[in-house]
């Protein structure tokens, strides 16, 4: 018995001290490591397929999807790439290294689409919201908004029209500041969920209807950004911030 | 003015004109126009622009002014050509300056309006709409890259494709034909195909002209010179025997892939004519004029092939050598050191837009200056382009120029070709002290310049991977944490409800048997009235009353004084012989109870009566 224990030990240690390899892993952590160690091989193909069975478990971690955008990115499939960015993005705003990479990314792209024009105060407000985890806001909107309640219940449990009137103005203050991250919130939440895709392939015609018979408005190349506006029959009716839009098969694209 | 004056002045007027070499009708009769071999072209094709000025003599002609074209970068001329015709006695100049652009952007670009001066006035062509189609797109109809398949002849109906035959003559017409040939009829964009044209003829030729400016769509030509004097060459062709010139030589580089066609050239030669007339043969010269037109020509052209191209490849296609010199190997710090980077070979060279050197931190690097040339070897076209940089050593040491490296493509061989040359050490001293500004110790700071970009490293995860799908505004507790204060308010706002409730009915109990307790007290007054119990009686009269007044407005009957009654009955509407009423009872058993020997028994009675009429007036009026 002492033997078998002993020799199970050693057995881990061992396991212990190998390199991981992914064919091997069977854990997320460890297909994360064998898939970095391919990484830094220069295994990129083997480090993407490594980080996409991680994602197969239903780990949906953020450094899991910038691994597999960097290993994309490496094998020059721009479209996958831009596609885990906005991913990793999307359950972590603060990450500046994937909003790096995906501006890095976006720049080799064939198609170049100007933003539409907002107001600078705005547009700057827009950025500083983007890197702020919704987590985050939803942290400051509750603890504003517990304290405005408990202003509010201590209202009637006070005498005294001066210790009233303070308090009042107390919960006004809150309420307002709790009502301003409750907006803010529900602006991260619709950023997050809006319906988005990236083109896949080299090459789509976006067209004026939903079947293959009509007219080719305009052509988008991979790795290009587009907001899917409604759903019909395997086919997306999508837009660019420019305001063009038109329908395009769903298989040419991969929703963020 | 006699008419013999007038016509002496005409005299020597025109003399004078004709002695300084001014043609009055020289100016007039210029003529400016430009134009381009096609006016749609496909992302990163080329088009040649001409300007040609045409009259019946040229004297000063500047080149174009170029510098408006902004949406067109000129990567290649200006060529110039010249021709003069003496037709039927009268004469008449070309010359054209050619251009070779390569458009900037896609969608519909300009060439705009171009001023030149001829003859001291200035003319103006008129501005040329180029379509630009993005690159790997079907293009444009008429594009150059966009050759219908099978290959359609531009030349027109009735000429054949790339077949260069002699044009049979009339059996009475002097044996004279003019035939095109080329090289090359199959070659990759941007290699040489030479074209040449040869004058084939059995009788004596007195003049001979181009009847109209040849053009080469879809081709960047360069004309290659020939002899002053044309030499004459003794060729057989079947039985017969003729005297061969060579008329021209192009040397044209395709700008666009498929089958492009090097139009038909027309020629108009003035021949001697056979004359049956043994007196006109004797005394005159009879000639004729003739016109002989060349076959259009196929030329196909096929794309630089993808596969293995290197990163460094900016278009050059022939057979280059390159070879980069320093003027110096040690130099000081902030010393200029010169570096000539030098492009030669067989091609053309117009493509190569610049050939920089590799970033090099320890110097600082100026815009280089660039020149190129041409030349002709045989048919061949040479060109050699040098980029003279000046670099200033920011650091001492042993430093080196890195290798440059430069990619072509080798259309003989059909592959791509990359030279490097070797690195150049420069030995770099510190300089004098103080020599140069913003220096300590010898070494100049300068900028963090960035290299390169690359994406950031991948991440690690040392505390293990989570899944973060499922925000947190989405789960329960948060729910919980919304609803939670919600529902405490809501509770402290019952539970506040209920104890006002409370105590607005204790408050209402005790306001309705005020007068029940007032009239108890009172009757145990009544118990107490005689003379030896005058203290006690007036205290429970006075206690009666004011205990009314303090249950009325629930507050405490202790410590009540005249002042806060009087406001309690005023703030609810007593009138005011109720009030005084009031406190003459209340000051009249005040009184009795400090001085009893002054009270008898009809005193405390009416003071007992008083009393509870009192309340009974009030009860009525508090109530109402």
């Amino acid at each position: 018995m002492r033997r078998s224990l002993l020799a199970l030990g050693v057995l881990l240690i061992l396991c212990g001290l190998a390199p991981v390899s992914p064919a091997l892993a069977t854990t997320p952590s460890e297909l994360f490591q064998g898939g970095n160690s391919l990484y830094e091989q220069g295994k990129f193909r083997d480090a993407a397929e490594a980080y996409e069975k991680i994602l197969g478990y239903g780990v949906a971690d953020p450094r899991v999807l910038y691994n597999l955008a960097n290993a994309y990115f490496k094998l020059g499939r721009l479209g996958p790439a831009i596609l885990n960015y906005e991913r990793a993005l999307r359950l972590d705003p603060s990450d500046q290294d994937a909003r790096d990479n995906l501006e890095l990314a976006r720049g080799q792209i064939r198609d170049r689409i100007e933003d539409a024009e907002v107001p600078y105060p705005v547009k700057v407000m827009q950025d500083h919201l983007d890197t702020v985890p919704p987590d985050s806001l939803s942290a400051v909107f509750l603890c504003l908004y517990v304290i405005t309640c408990g202003f509010v219940a201590c209202l009637p449990l006070t005498s005294g029209e001066g210790r009233r009137r303070l308090l009042g103005y107390a919960a006004a203050a809150t309420g307002v500041l709790a009502l301003l991250a409750g907006g803010a919130l529900v602006e991260a939440i619709q950023s997050r969920t809006a319906e988005r895709a990236i083109v896949m392939t080299d090459r789509v015609d976006v067209l004026s209807g939903p079947s293959a018979e009509n007219t080719v408005l305009f052509t988008v190349h991979e790795g290009t950004r587009l907001e899917v506006r409604n759903r019909r029959d395997g086919w997306y009716q999508v837009s660019l911030p420019n305001a063009m839009s038109g329908w395009i098969p769903s298989g040419m694209v991969e929703r963020v | 003015m006699t008419p013999r004056r007038t016509a002496l002045a005409i005299v020597i007027a025109v003399l004078i004109a004709a002695l300084l070499g001014v043609d009055p009708a020289a100016a007039q009769d210029v003529g400016v126009r430009a134009r381009v071999d096609s006016t749609s072209v496909v992302e990163g094709g080329q088009v040649v622009l001409t300007v040609e000025i045409s009259g019946p003599s040229l004297g000063e002609v500047a080149p174009p002014d170029v510098s408006g074209i902004t949406d067109f970068d000129i990567v290649g001329g200006p060529m110039t050509s010249n021709r003069f015709q003496w037709i039927n006695g009268r004469t008449s100049a070309t010359r054209t300056y050619s251009y070779a652009l390569r458009p900037r952007q896609t969608g519909s670009q300009r060439i705009p309006s171009l001023g030149l001066l001829v003859n001291g006035r200035t003319y103006r062509t008129e501005a040329i709409d180029v379509e630009v189609a993005p690159a790997g797109s079907a293009g444009p109809p008429g594009a150059p890259q966009a050759a219908p398949p099978g290959g359609g002849i531009r030349g027109g109906p009735g000429r054949s494709q790339g077949i260069t035959r002699p044009q049979p003559a009339p059996a009475d017409a002097p044996q004279v034909r003019i035939v095109a040939d080329v090289d090359e009829r199959t070659a990759y964009i941007g290699q040489q195909v030479t074209l040449r044209v040869l004058l084939d003829t059995q009788t004596e030729i007195l003049n001979l002209g181009m009847k109209d400016t040849p053009t080469f769509p879809g081709f960047w030509a360069e004309e290659i010179k020939l002899p002053e004097n044309l030499e004459q060459r003794r060729v057989q062709r079947g039985p017969e025997s003729y005297s061969e010139y060579t008329l021209m030589k192009r040397a044209l580089f395709p700008t666009g892939t498929g089958t492009l066609m090097i139009p038909g050239l027309t020629y108009q030669i003035q021949v001697r004519r056979r004359s049956q007339d043994p007196i006109e043969s004797f005394f005159f010269t009879p000639t004729e004029t003739i016109t002989r037109r060349t076959e259009p020509i196929a030329i196909h052209v096929q794309p630089l092939p993808a596969a293995q191209r290197p990163e460094a490849f900016s278009g050059a296609v022939g057979n280059f050598t390159l070879s980069v010199t320093a003027d110096r190997r040690e130099s000081q710090v902030n010393d200029a050191v010169g570096v000539k980077v030098k492009v030669a070979g067989e091609g053309n060279l117009n493509a190569v837009n610049a050939l920089p050197l590799p970033d090099l931190s320890d110097f600082k690097q100026y815009a280089p200056k660039v020149s190129a040339s041409t030349s002709v070897a045989g048919d061949r076209m040479l060109g050699e382009k040098i980029w003279d940089y000046v670099l200033i050593p920011l650091a001492p040491g042993s430093q080196a120029i890195p290798p440059v490296r430069f990619s072509f493509f080798d259309p003989k061989a059909g592959v791509y070709r990359s030279v490097a040359s070797p690195a150049i050490p420069i030995q770099v001293a510190r300089g004098p002290e103080g020599s140069a500004g913003g220096t300590v110790g010898g070494v100049v700071q300068s900028d963090v310049r960035q290299l390169r970009r690359d994406i950031h490293f991948i991440k690690q995860a040392p505390d293990g991977l989570m899944d973060r799908s499922r925000p947190f505004y989405r789960s329960r507790w948060f729910a919980v944490l919304i609803l939670l204060p919600v529902a405490a308010d809501f509770g402290v706002f019952v539970f506040s409800r209920t104890r006002h409730s409370q105590r607005a009915n204790a408050r209402q109990r005790r306001e309705r048997r005020a007068r029940t307790m007032a009239r108890r007290r009172l009757k145990d007054a009544h118990r107490r009235m005689a003379p030896a119990t005058a203290r006690a009686f007036y205290a429970e009269v006075a206690r009666a009353l004011t205990e009314f007044v303090a249950a009325k407005f629930d507050t405490s009957g202790a410590g009540l004084t005249h002042d806060r009654i009087e406001d309690f009955l005023a703030s609810r509407g007593a009138p005011d012989e109720e009030r005084r009423q009031f406190h003459r009872c209340l000051e009249a058993c005040d009184y009795a109870r400090f001085a009893p020997a002054s009270s008898g028994s009809e005193e405390m009675r009416r003071t007992l009566q008083e009393a509870e009429e009192i309340i009974v007036r009030l009860e009525r009026s508090l109530s109402t």
